[in-house]
C-alpha cells in the first residue's frame, strides 16, 4: 500500500500541521476545556432547588411537614407566604421553580380520613427540572407517610450500584467525549484539507501527476489519523490520571478498536468532501453531521432505549452509538471482546459501509 | 451608506449563491429541531430490567406486575440463578436487577420484613439515579398497599399511618413537554453559529485569500468593512429565527405569549455579543479551520453553560459567576419567559442591561482589535 508516492504526500500534509501550531494547540485544548467543564460544572442532581410554601394550616402538623421539607437537601425554602393568588407573582418573578400549598384542612384530613392530599405547582416552563421536583416531592412524601407506620416498612429495600458506585458524571461523560471528539475532529479535519486544495486548486494539480485516486486519499489519511489518534490518547490519559475515569478492561482492544473508529471518522470527512467544494462549508457540514447526532442520538447523555422507536433505528447507522459502548464497557465494566462483540460488529458493518461509500464517490468525483 | 449597502449585497450573494450553504443554513436546522423535539425528552423509560423471583408466590408476581405495566422499564426474561445476577449487567443486557428473595410472601404476611436487593449499572449516573427513583416509587406504592390491604383486616392498626399526597399541576407547560424547553434553546445556539461563526470564517476567508487587503486600501473605512461584514448576517440571523419560530409554533404548537417586537429588541442587543464575538475571534485567528474551532470552543463552552440542559443553579459557585458573562445564558432564559410565560420588558430588563453591556464591551473591543490589525 505504501509507496514512493504516498510517502511525499503524507509527509506535505505533516508539514501543512506543523505550521498550523495555533490550530494543533486548539485541537489539544479544546477537548481539555470540555471535560474541565464536563468534570467540575455539570451535575444532573438537583439539589437546592428554589420552593415556596403557602401553609393555609399553621398547625403542628402543617409544621411538621414543613420541616420534613426544610432538613431535605433537595429543597430550599426562599420564602413563605399566605395567599394562594401569590403564587403567580412567584413564577413570573423567577423566584422558585415550586409552590407548595398547604390547604387550610390539612390537619383535620391528615387524622380524620388518613389521607391528606396537598398542592404542589412547579414552573413547566423548565420541564425537565419541573419533573425531577416533582419526582422528588413524591417521594419525599411518600417515605413521611410509610415510616409513620407501626412496625416500619413492609418490605426493606437494598440497593446497590454497581461500575460506578459513587455516580460520579465525569466517569461516564469522559469515554463519551472521546467519542464524540474522535468523530468530529477526524471528519472535520479531513474535509477541511480535501477541500482547502480544492479552494487553491492544487487539487487539480495532483491529479494530472501519475498520483492514483487512492493513493491520495491514503496519502491524505495516515497524518489526520495520527493526530486523532494522538487526540484520543491524550483525552483517555488526562481523564484517567485527573478525573480518576477507572480503566477495568485492556488498554491493547481499547486502541484498536478506537483506531477502527477513527477510520469511520476520516471516511465520514471524505465523504463531505466530495459533496462540497468550499471549507466553509465542508467545515459547517462536518459539524453539523457529526456533532449533533454524536451528542443527542447516540446515547452521550440521553439514553437510546427512552427515544421514539424511528430514532432509535437511525442512531444504529451512527457510528458514535456503538463505540460508546464499547469504550464504556471497556473502561467501566472491564468487558473483553467476549461480552461486546455485537457492538464491535455493528461498529464495523457501519465504519465498512462509510469507507466504501467514501471511497467510491471519492473516485467517481475524481473522473 | 450605499458602500456599506453593496458589501452587503456582495456578502449575501457570496453565502446565498452555494447551495450546500443553504441547505446548511435553512434545511439543517428544520431537521435538528425535528429531531431534537422528538429525541430530548428528559423523561426516560424503556429500561431494561431483570426481576429475579426466588419466591414466585402471588404477591411476588403482582410485584413483578407492577413493573411490567409501566412504560419506564421492559422486563427482561434471563434465567436467573443466585451467582449469575451480575453478569447479565455485565454484558449490558439490562441495566437494573432485581431481586426477591425466597418466602418474600410469607415473610411479608407474616411482619417479617422481607429484603429485596437492587442491583444498578451506575455508569449513566443521571438515568440510574431516575431509574433507582422510579423503582423506589413502584416499591413503595406497593408497600402502601400492602398495609393498605392489613388495615382493611386489622382497623385497629389503621389509625397510625397517615398518608399525604401531593397533588401536583405545571403551570406555563401543563404536560410538561420537553419541546417547549428544548426550542428557545435550539433557536439561540442557530442564531449563535450563523451570527459568531458565518461573521468570524467571512472576514478570515478574505484575509486568507489576500482580498481583505485589498479592500482596505480602497477609501472603505474599516468601520463600513465591519458593517458590510455583520449586518448581512444579522440578517440571516434573523430570518433563519424567525423560520425556527414558525416552525415551532405550526409543527410543536409551541405558545408564544408575549410580545413579538420584545423578542425582537432583545434577540437584536444578543446578536450584538455573537457578532462582536465573530469579529473578536477573525482578530485572533489566521485561516478558517482556527476560526471554526475557536468559535466552537466558545460556542459549546456557551452551551454547556447556558443552563440549557443543566440547571445554572446546580453548577458550583465559581462557575456560576463565571456564567454571568455568557450571553447564551441570557438569551435562552429570555426566550423561554417570553414564549411560556408571556414576560414583557418589566421581568425582562435585567436581561436586556445584561446582554447590552457584554455586547457593547465585546463589539467595541473587536472592533478596535480589528482596526489595529488591519491597518
Amino acid at each position: 500500500m505504501i509507496n514512493s508516492r504516498i510517502l511525499p504526500l503524507v509527509r506535505k500534509e505533516f508539514i501543512h500541521i506543523r505550521r498550523d501550531p495555533r490550530s494543533l494547540i486548539i485541537l489539544f485544548l479544546m477537548p481539555l476545556l470540555m471535560m474541565f467543564i464536563f468534570g467540575y460544572a455539570i451535575n444532573m442532581d438537583l439539589k437546592h432547588i428554589r420552593i415556596a410554601i403557602c401553609d393555609l394550616n399553621k398547625t403542628p402538623a402543617s409544621r411538621d411537614l414543613i420541616e420534613t421539607l426544610r432538613m431535605s437537601p433537595y429543597f430550599n425554602i426562599v420564602t413563605y407566604y399566605n395567599s394562594p393568588s401569590k403564587t403567580e407573582s412567584l413564577f413570573k418573578n423567577r423566584l422558585v421553580r415550586a409552590a407548595i400549598i398547604i390547604p387550610s384542612s390539612f390537619d383535620k384530613t391528615h387524622v380524620q380520613s388518613r389521607f391528606a392530599s396537598i398542592g404542589v405547582i412547579t414552573d413547566g416552563t423548565d420541564a425537565n427540572s419541573a419533573t425531577l421536583v416533582q419526582n422528588y416531592l413524591y417521594g419525599l412524601f411518600m417515605e413521611k407517610s410509610l415510616s409513620s407506620a407501626t412496625n416500619g416498612t413492609p418490605v426493606s429495600v437494598k440497593s446497590r450500584i454497581l461500575y460506578n458506585p459513587d455516580m460520579t458524571s465525569s466517569h461516564f461523560i469522559v469515554p463519551g467525549l472521546v467519542a464524540l471528539l474522535l468523530i468530529m475532529i477526524g471528519a472535520l479535519l479531513t474535509s477541511a484539507t480535501i477541500t482547502r486544495e480544492k479552494e487553491t486548486g492544487t487539487m487539480e494539480q495532483i491529479l494530472v501527476s501519475p498520483i492514483r485516486p487512492y493513493e491520495v486519499i491514503v496519502g491524505k489519511a495516515i497524518p489526520y489519523l495520527v493526530l486523532s489518534f494522538s487526540i484520543a490518547i491524550f483525552i483517555l490519559f488526562f481523564g484517567h490520571i485527573w478525573f480518576k475515569v477507572p480503566m477495568l478492561g485492556a488498554w491493547g482492544y481499547l486502541l484498536i478498536f478506537c483506531i477502527f473508529y477513527v477510520f469511520t471518522a476520516l471516511a465520514i470527512g471524505l465523504l463531505i468532501s466530495t459533496v462540497v467544494n468550499t471549507q466553509q462549508v465542508a467545515m459547517m457540514m462536518s459539524l453539523v453531521m457529526t456533532m449533533l447526532p454524536s451528542v443527542m442520538l447516540s446515547g452521550f447523555i440521553f439514553p437510546v432505549a427512552s427515544m421514539p422507536k424511528p430514532l432509535q433505528v437511525v442512531s444504529q447507522i451512527i457510528p458514535a452509538t456503538h463505540f460508546l459502548k464499547i469504550i464504556r464497557g471497556i473502561m467501566l465494566k472491564g468487558n473483553g471482546p467476549m461480552e461486546i462483540w455485537p457492538s464491535v460488529a455493528a461498529m464495523s458493518a457501519v465504519g465498512l459501509f462509510f469507507i466504501l461509500l467514501a471511497v467510491k464517490r471519492f473516485k467517481l468525483k475524481l473522473k | 451608506m450605499g458602500k456599506v449597502f453593496h458589501l452587503i449585497k456582495k456578502e449575501l450573494r457570496q453565502v446565498l449563491r452555494d447551495r450546500n450553504m443553504l441547505r446548511v443554513i435553512f434545511i439543517v436546522p428544520m431537521v435538528q429541531l425535528l429531531v431534537l423535539g422528538y429525541a430530548i425528552t428528559t423523561d426516560i423509560k424503556n429500561l431494561n430490567i431483570l426481576i429475579c423471583d426466588f419466591d414466585g408466590s402471588e404477591i411476588s408476581r403482582d410485584l413483578i406486575d407492577r413493573f411490567s405495566h409501566t412504560e419506564y422499564f421492559i422486563l427482561k426474561n434471563y434465567p436467573c440463578s443466585p451467582g449469575k445476577i451480575e453478569s447479565h449487567l455485565f454484558r449490558g443486557e439490562a441495566i437494573l436487577a432485581l431481586v426477591i428473595p425466597q418466602h418474600f410472601g410469607r415473610d411479608l404476611e407474616t411482619l417479617k420484613q422481607p429484603d429485596i436487593q437492587i442491583l444498578l449499572d451506575g455508569q449513566n449516573s443521571n438515568t440510574s439515579a431516575v431509574a433507582l427513583g422510579y423503582c423506589n416509587r413502584i416499591l413503595l406504592q406497593f408497600m402502601q398497599d400492602t398495609l393498605e390491604k392489613k388495615f382493611a383486616r386489622a382497623p385497629h392498626l389503621a389509625r397510625s399511618i397517615h398518608f399525604i399526597e401531593p397533588v401536583t399541576r405545571a403551570w406555563y407547560n401543563p404536560e410538561l413537554k420537553s419541546v417547549y424547553y428544548m426550542i428557545p434553546g435550539i433557536i439561540s445556539i442557530i442564531l449563535t453559529i450563523i451570527t459568531m461563526l458565518l461573521t468570524s470564517l467571512a472576514i478570515v476567508k478574505e484575509r486568507e485569500i489576500g482580498t481583505l487587503e485589498q479592500l482596505m486600501v480602497t477609501p472603505i473605512s474599516s468601520g463600513q468593512v465591519i458593517a458590510g461584514k455583520t449586518i448581512p448576517f444579522a440578517f440571516l440571523g434573523f430570518i433563519e429565527m424567525s423560520v425556527a419560530m414558525t416552525f415551532g409554533v405550526l409543527w410543536f404548537k409551541i405558545p408564544i405569549t408575549g410580545s413579538l417586537p420584545v423578542l425582537a429588541l432583545l434577540a437584536a442587543t444578543f446578536i450584538l455579543t455573537t457578532l462582536g464575538l465573530g469579529i473578536f475571534i477573525s482578530t485572533l485567528v489566521n485561516t478558517q479551520q482556527q476560526a471554526l474551532f475557536m468559535s466552537w470552543s466558545f460556542l459549546v463552552t456557551f452551551i454547556l453553560l447556558s443552563g440549557f440542559f443543566y440547571p445554572i443553579e446546580n453548577m458550583p459557585e465559581w462557575v456560576q459567576y463565571i456564567t454571568l458573562i455568557n450571553p447564551l445564558r441570557y438569551f435562552i432564559e429570555i426566550l423561554r419567559e417570553l414564549f411560556l410565560k408571556g414576560a414583557g420588558l418589566n421581568i425582562l430588563w435585567k436581561e436586556l442591561v445584561a446582554l447590552l453591556s457584554i455586547g457593547t464591551f465585546i463589539f467595541t473591543m473587536a472592533t478596535l482589535r480589528f482596526h489595529k490589525r488591519t491597518s
